[in-house]
């Protein structure tokens, strides 16, 4: 039932979106949202901490990129096989890092996502390397800003629904039962590597396609979209925004893209303040701003309560 | 009467300490038998091997005639074998009927079916969660946060995971471990109604509730085994005093 009104919220500020921010912010932003939230299947649901998100948006942006320069392919083709792709990388990269828990897991998706950094970086016929790969035309019917945000916003929601799908589901439940107690899950009868593949591999479906979006949106695949720092803006949104909120990692997107595209113009040492506001969270507000929310709101009916009571 | 559950001539080394040192039991179906030994004596070894949280250095586990020496411990619930934890062990965030929950839909997941339902709509799970629920006396708690009940509760709570498995064979690693007197008489009662319905395997130290509980009693000491009978013959042990009960028997 909240979920319901939340999701309509949603939907009220998707519409007005493009109205208070250029058209190609508030899509960057619905791309992140995207990202964020399928981080937060891993580390907010299944309790796992990736620092190699980025490998997953980047080969999908790379695959979306290049596909669209040098086969021409219709567009609906590029997503499903740049997400197709990430996927399956995913799956090998994915049975290998779950093999270890804590600091070895973060360790192996760092290690991992430096070496495809430095494919995409050393490769430069194909990728561009350090100055991008440039030329991803969109179809004419999508070059306008406003109509590619209308079809982005469309992706955002069927996304989310889909993750809200599986959070909800019987896997949704036992990645969490994982988080809260791994030899438990285990020794109740689940396979919990199996399950933690599971997570991690539909994490990085949704972020292949979120990068593949990417691609399409400013028309070049920057190297920085595979860069590791990448998976640490990655794990800042998803945080910031509260992880223990299937939600909330919208929130920490939309303000992280803002601070970049729109402080940053104005000073460019504008991730100082991200660090500021990051150290006040994990100080403070453990919870994200979902937290905040939710303190306040507390507060507010607190108060009520108080005035009418005798 | 068979043996459900055989351990034949384990041992476990770390290193060149030799925890459990050539170990060999029965149990028969039906039965509660308790494995007891003063701390340190490679009870708790044992059963990890049995469990399947440590490979035995030598020697085989047979459980309803079938070697499962060696099996991951997320492959003896299908088996029939569900375990409770010495620490209790619940998932704190979830609430106490998704607690259960996992554990049945465990069982119900080998079968197959769709996957992206909403979970409480699962077919076959919903009552045993409830029956595991009703069984332990928690069913007015089912919606809390586990986390926030009572340390008795949430032992029993731990009881209801491991039925909801609907398990033959229930092992027990010290289930009354660091409970206050009371909570000990009461989760001492609840075994007590399990007895007979369940084969049981019993680790413990505390001589009192071994003794009015078991059938059986294995007593282990210095990674081997001293003894074995029924409460009064090992209340009778001269061997067992000496070892176990020390100057007070």
């Amino acid at each position: 039932m909240r979920d319901r009104w939340i999701f309509l919220l949603i939907v009220g500020v998707l519409a007005v979106g493009p109205f208070v921010q250029r058209e190609v912010i508030a899509t960057e932003i619905l791309i992140f949202a995207v990202v964020a939230l399928a981080n937060n299947l891993i580390l907010g649901y299944t309790g796992m901490l990736s620092f190699g998100q980025a490998t997953f948006f980047g080969v999908g942006a790379y695959a979306a990129g290049l596909l669209t320069i040098h086969a021409g392919l219709p567009l609906p083709v590029v997503l499903a096989a740049a997400t197709v792709l990430a996927t399956g990388l995913a799956v090998l990269i994915g049975a290998v890092c779950v093999q270890r828990i804590g600091l070895y897991f973060i360790m192996l998706t760092f290690a991992f996502n430096q070496m495809f950094y430095f494919i995409a970086y050393s490769w430069t016929t194909l990728t561009g390397g350090e100055d991008g790969l440039p030329g991803v035309r969109r179809p004419a019917a999508l070059a306008d800003d406003l109509t590619f945000y209308v079809l982005v916003a469309l992706l955002f929601l069927a996304c989310l629904l889909l993750m809200k799908r599986v959070v909800d589901s019987p896997w949704g439940r036992v990645f969490r039962a994982i988080r809260d107690n791994e030899a438990r899950a285990a020794a109740v009868g689940h396979d919990v590597r199996r399950y933690k593949l599971l997570s991690f591999t539909i994490s990085a479906a949704f972020t292949g396609f979120a990068g593949a979006l990417y691609s399409l949106l400013y028309g070049i695949v920057p190297i920085d979209a595979i860069h590791w720092l990448r998976s640490g803006d990655i794990v800042f949104m998803t945080l910031i925004g509260g992880s223990g909120h299937f939600f909330g990692p919208i929130i920490g997107a939309a303000f992280f893209i803002w601070l970049s595209e729109t402080v940053s113009v104005v000073w460019d040492r504008w991730p100082m303040i991200l660090g500021v506001v990051f150290a006040l969270v994990v100080l403070f507000l453990r919870g994200g701003v979902v937290e905040l929310i939710r303190r306040g709101h507390g507060l507010v009916t607190a108060r009520g309560g108080a005035a009418t009571a005798p | 009467m068979s043996a459900l559950l055989e351990v034949r001539d384990v041992s476990k080394s770390f290193g060149a300490v030799a925890a459990v040192a050539g170990v060999s039991l029965a149990v028969t179906e039906g039965r509660l038998h308790s494995i007891i030994g003063p701390n340190g004596a490679g009870k708790t070894t044992l059963f990890n091997c049995i469990t399947g949280e440590v490979q035995p250095t030598a020697g085989r586990i047979l459980y309803d005639g079938r070697d499962i020496t060696g099996l991951p411990p997320h492959a003896l619930p299908a088996l029939g074998i569900a375990r409770s934890f010495q620490r209790t062990s619940i998932f704190p965030t979830l609430t106490v009927a998704e607690n259960v929950w996992v554990s049945a839909y465990a069982r119900r997941e080998t079968r197959g079916g769709p996957v992206l339902v909403p979970a409480d709509r699962v077919e076959g799970v919903g009552e045993t969660v409830r029956a595991a629920l009703a069984e332990v006396g928690l069913a007015a708690h089912a919606e809390r946060p586990a986390a926030v009940l009572a340390h008795g509760d949430q032992r029993l709570l731990d009881f209801a995971i491991a039925l909801a498995a609907r398990p033959r064979l229930l092992l027990l690693d010290e289930p009354t471990a660091g409970l206050s007197r009371q909570e000990t008489q009461r989760v001492i009662a609840y075994i007590g109604t399990l007895k007979g319905r369940y084969t049981i395997v019993l680790i413990e130290h505390k001589m009192d509730v071994v003794m009015t509980l078991s059938d059986r009693v294995s007593v282990m000491y210095f990674g081997r085994l001293l003894a074995e009978g029924t409460p009064p013959e090992i209340r009778g042990d001269a061997r067992v005093r000496e070892a176990y009960l020390g100057k007070r028997a």
